[in-house]
């Protein structure tokens, strides 16, 4: 599917209409989408931060919990960003900034697969105050400089626009 | 206060902040990762005070506060810069005003939330919900100061 076919097809949902002729839209879902990227940085800095080391006695089985609030509020994410998209496809598209967004997230996405497949299991046995295994360390880092960039490349989309 | 205000708008940070290219967009995505690292830290803390993931002794999780400190910090400074882009219309601003007063009482409730639980007081929770709301409307006003500016 070419960039103009998706356009369209993200141009012809309801979703759209809504975005364009409703003003309070866009502000509230940027409100959202503020809100969730909130929810979601600071659950990973639970998670990541006690893996890193820096809360090095939070208990690492309960840590996870945070975990599915994290996908929780990117599924807030997801569903605001959707609405952004909606509104204005040819803006999103085309812009490297969003692009490259767009790709890190799809890399942070599967370096937390990556966690949830390969170190989850060692990593909920570990005792407080113990350090997590290298490898593990180095998803959390991973996972922290990814959702950082991820961040700053969203507040420079409209910026990015070449 | 006025004179104040035009005074540092039409300064050298004013300046850097309207007429560089870049200056402005990076600044303002400097204040957006400073505000997921101060927003997160806050909103898990009290939502752990709350009574989620108790098995975290609350102790353990402040720790991360350092993290939250750092993008507190990076906030303040780029806020600082940001505000000169147009000080004399911001400062007028009640969604400005809001977020400024938001910030402030979050941050002190957050030093009350941490006493109560060392205190092991019964008004925790009270704290912890009003802080998370706070840090709350200071994001929403934050955003709404793009579009609200009267």
């Amino acid at each position: 599917m070419n960039q103009e076919a998706l356009a369209a097809w993200f141009e012809s949902g309801i979703v759209h209409n809504w975005m364009v002729e409703l003003y309070w839209m866009f502000p509230l879902m940027e409100t959202f989408h503020f809100v969730g990227l909130c929810l979601l940085f600071g659950s990973l800095l639970v998670v990541d931060g006690r893996v890193l080391g820096i809360g090095k006695f939070i208990n690492m089985n309960e840590a996870m919990k945070f975990i599915p609030l994290a996908i929780g509020a990117f599924a807030i994410n997801l569903v605001s960003g959707y609405t952004f998209l909606t509104a204005d496809p040819n803006a999103y598209l085309g812009n490297i900034g969003f692009q490259w967004k767009i790709g890190l997230i799809a890399v942070a996405g599967i370096n937390a697969l990556w966690f949830w497949f390969g170190e989850h299991k060692e990593l909920c046995q570990l005792a407080d105050g113990a350090d997590a295994p290298f490898r593990a360390k180095v998803i959390a880092l991973l996972s922290v400089i990814l959702w950082v960039i991820i961040i700053v490349l969203g507040r420079l989309i409209p910026y990015t626009d070449f | 206060m006025d004179q104040l205000l035009l005074a540092y708008e039409n300064g050298a940070v004013g300046l850097f902040i309207r007429e560089s290219i870049w200056g402005y967009p990076i600044v303002l995505a400097s204040h957006a990762v400073g505000m997921a690292t101060v927003l997160g830290v806050a909103w898990m803390l009290c939502l752990r005070v709350l009574g989620f993931a108790k098995g975290i002794s609350i102790t353990s999780l402040d720790k991360l506060f350092i993290v939250g400190w750092a993008g507190f910090l990076l906030n303040l400074i780029s806020g600082i810069v940001l505000f000169a882009g147009s000080a004399s219309v911001y400062f007028y601003q009640w969604t400005f005003q809001l977020k400024l007063g938001a910030i402030i009482l979050g941050g002190i409730l957050l030093k009350f939330v941490m006493n109560e639980v060392r205190a092991n007081g019964s008004k925790q929770k009270l704290l912890a919900a009003l802080c998370a709301f706070c840090w709350l409307v200071g994001v929403v006003t934050g955003r709404l100061m793009a579009y609200v500016t009267a």
